[in-house]
């Protein structure tokens, strides 16, 4: 055995690395493969399937109900990863621009969150925005600041809100590691070549964080797209994401052939998103921003 | 010295702390319009710190720059007729060479039209033609030194201020890059200061250099005044290569007179001012300046200094040969002859008398 692994140094990586397939295999694969294979089954009566090929559950998926419900999450997921990147920049230039004991200091403040489960801290959010029981509306009718409760429930805001606030880190973390990276000298020669602040920042500082800036947003937008924790609690059943929806074809409706196509058409769309994105950003990246 | 109307640039006492580090101690210099000027010194010398401060990218703590006559007060690098080629030359990665070189002009709105012709007349003038759209990272180190100067250059500055430009290049490339940055600068007529730790370098490219250490500038001369009259013991040290016998002073008007440990008596042609009789020091003469002579030769006289001591090693370097010369009770003496003299070359081991005239030797105050 060992002389074998002498002469094929080959063989030594693959038994190696044997572990983390066999894992992927049964825990990835293979669950994939089914998920595939059920979209394209019929479903029996009681949350079974029946071998029979059909495409129905792909027609159904461009059912106006659901392709609505589609449609609703990628802009839900646009308008996290926007709002994640648009309030994220600023604070990982904050955080990347200090000395560095304070900087770790605020790296460390941002995991924090993460201590606590994530369902927990959505209900937190519940108890702070709810229409008439939220914290923020008592006070503020409390305080005579308004009349009538504000809409923060149960709509768009409240879902964007609850995933910002949770996806968020991941947006700023590896913008945070670009701008780290980023040799100082590059500002100071641009400050010598008079650019002005904000020429600085386009021509330089922002062209230098794309690769930041990219992960970031698809490390935003990819969950955010699938999420169903955060639309559950803030949507207050009202709003809906394709999340819920696939969650309800698996636990309620037991139509699992269906949950399967609106999966593997989820998965589509994030691959598809993912290649774009990183096709057109990665090309920026290298021009820099220039015409 | 130019007068006070022509300077391009002027430091008036100035001073630059940070915290408690004094990097910038009293300086004040002059710098003529065209001058090729060199600020040398060892590492933590407080020569990047004054070239900031020249830029812009720092303010001095105290005292004053100025750039042809006008005090700078606290204008930032954009409003200063200088640009900098920096230490590890900053080049833009995600921009081609001609973005890069192009930066400074469309930042100030130049149009396209002109960046164009003088993008490629700056390419021309560093020799980089067809280089247009290679990026940073796709050119040899001597090459990006090039496109950082260009960088630079293309927006006609009064004076542009180089840090240890040529520091990361090899020994050979960095000597090929001293003539060519020398070329550059007597074609274009730019004041160029010019940061770098390495005497040699200092000495062959600049019309003036300033010594720097611990914040101060020691001495401000062409090279040959700071090599041949080093004003104090740091410079004869750190400029060429340099012998240094302990003697004590025995009369500090001229002839300098001063006396071996073993008892000779020599004669300096100069002694530090703060000097005084019966003070230990050290008398510095370059090797070059010594000669080797069999016993009983050699010449005589109140000018010449003479010392007796025994051949330890030879070596032969081409143009010259260098001995090493042990001096009984005193020190090792280093020696460098011309081949082909007249006594031939001399062998281990052999006794020899050294000497040194007195217009070669002068008399420092021994550091520490
Ligand atoms: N930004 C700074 N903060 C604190 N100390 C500094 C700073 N810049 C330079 N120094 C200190 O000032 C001294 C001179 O530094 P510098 O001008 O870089 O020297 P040189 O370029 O001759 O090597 C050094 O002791 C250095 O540590
Ligand atoms: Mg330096």
């Amino acid at each position: 055995m060992n002389e074998l692994l002498q002469r094929k140094p080959g063989l030594r990586a693959w038994l190696l690395l044997a572990p983390s397939f066999l894992w992927l295999l049964i825990f990835f694969i293979i669950p994939l493969g089914i998920i595939v294979v059920y979209s394209f089954l019929e479903r029996d009566l009681y949350g079974g399937v029946v071998w029979k090929w059909t495409l129905e559950n792909y027609r159904r998926v461009f059912d106006p109900l659901y392709f609505k419900t589609f449609l609703y999450s990628l802009w839900i997921a646009f308008l996290t990863a926007f709002f994640s990147l648009l309030f994220g920049y600023p604070l990982a230039y904050y955080i990347a621009t200090r000395p560095e004991k304070t900087r770790n200091a605020l790296v460390l403040a941002l995991m924090i969150p993460f201590w606590t489960n994530f369902l927990v801290r959505t209900y937190a959010w519940l108890t702070l925005l709810r229409t008439n029981t939220g914290l923020i509306n008592v006070w503020l009718q409390e305080w005579g600041i308004i009349d009538h409760p504000l809409p923060l429930f149960g709509n768009t805001f409240a879902i964007t809100l609850g995933l910002v606030y949770g996806w968020m880190p991941d947006m700023i973390l590896p913008i945070y590691a670009a701008l780290e990276q980023l040799d100082r000298s590059l500002l100071e020669a641009a400050e010598d070549l008079y650019a002005s602040g904000w020429q600085v920042f386009r021509r330089v500082i922002w062209p230098l964080s794309l690769p930041g800036v990219i992960a970031g947003t698809m490390l935003v937008f990819i969950p955010s797209l699938g999420a169903f924790v955060t639309p559950a609690i803030l949507g207050g059943g009202k709003r809906l994401m394709i999340g819920n929806v696939i969650t309800n074809q698996f636990l309620g409706a037991h139509d699992w052939p269906f949950g399967s196509a609106l999966s593997v058409l989820m998965m589509a769309v994030m691959l598809l998103a993912t290649l774009i994105y990183f096709r057109t950003g990665g090309e920026e990246a290298r021009r820099g921003g220039l015409g | 010295m130019p007068d006070a109307s022509s300077a391009a640039v002027e430091l008036r006492d100035v001073v630059k702390r940070f915290g408690d580090v004094v990097a910038v101690d009293h300086v004040s210099l002059r710098i003529a319009p065209g001058e090729f000027f060199a600020l040398l010194g060892p590492s933590g010398s407080g020569k990047t710190t004054t070239l900031r401060m020249i830029g812009g990218f720092e303010l001095p703590t105290e005292g004053e720059v100025l750039i042809e006559g006008e005090p700078q007060g606290y204008k930032p690098p954009y409003q200063r007729p200088v640009n900098t080629v920096f230490q590890n030359y900053a080049l833009f990665p995600h921009m081609t060479v001609a973005q890069n070189i192009a930066f400074g002009l469309e930042m100030r709105g130049v149009p396209k039209e002109e960046i164009r012709r003088r993008v490629s007349e700056m390419l021309d003038l560093v020799r980089l033609s067809g280089y247009e759209r290679r990026r940073p990272h796709q050119l040899s180190g001597g090459e990006q030194q090039r496109v950082a100067l260009a960088r630079a250059l293309i927006n006609r500055p009064k004076v542009l201020l180089l840090d240890e430009p040529l520091g990361a290049l090899d020994l050979k490339l960095r000597k090929a890059m001293q003539l060519e940055l020398k070329a550059i600068q007597e074609q274009v007529g730019i004041t160029f200061i010019y940061v770098t730790h390495d005497q040699e370098e200092a000495i062959t490219m600049a019309n003036r250099i300033a010594v720097m250490n611990k914040g101060k500038v020691l001495q401000v001369g062409t090279p040959q005044e700071v090599y041949e009259q080093p004003q104090t013991f740091f410079v004869a040290d750190f400029i060429g290569d340099t012998n240094f016998l302990p003697v004590q002073v025995m009369q500090v008007t001229a002839p300098v007179e001063v006396m071996t440990e073993s008892g000779t008596r020599l004669t300096a042609s100069w002694a530090e001012p703060t000097l005084r009789t019966g003070v230990k020091a050290v008398m510095a003469v370059r090797p070059e300046r010594m000669h080797l002579y069999r016993p009983g030769s050699g010449p005589e006289g109140p000018e010449w200094n003479r010392v007796e001591g025994i051949i330890r090693q030879v070596i032969y370097k081409g143009l010259d040969i260098r001995y090493e010369v042990f001096v009984a009770g005193e020190c090792s003496l280093h020696v460098r002859m011309p081949v082909g003299r007249s006594e031939g070359t001399f062998q281990r081991g052999e006794h020899v008398i050294v000497a040194w005239p007195r217009a070669a030797a002068r008399v420092f105050r021994s550091e520490s």
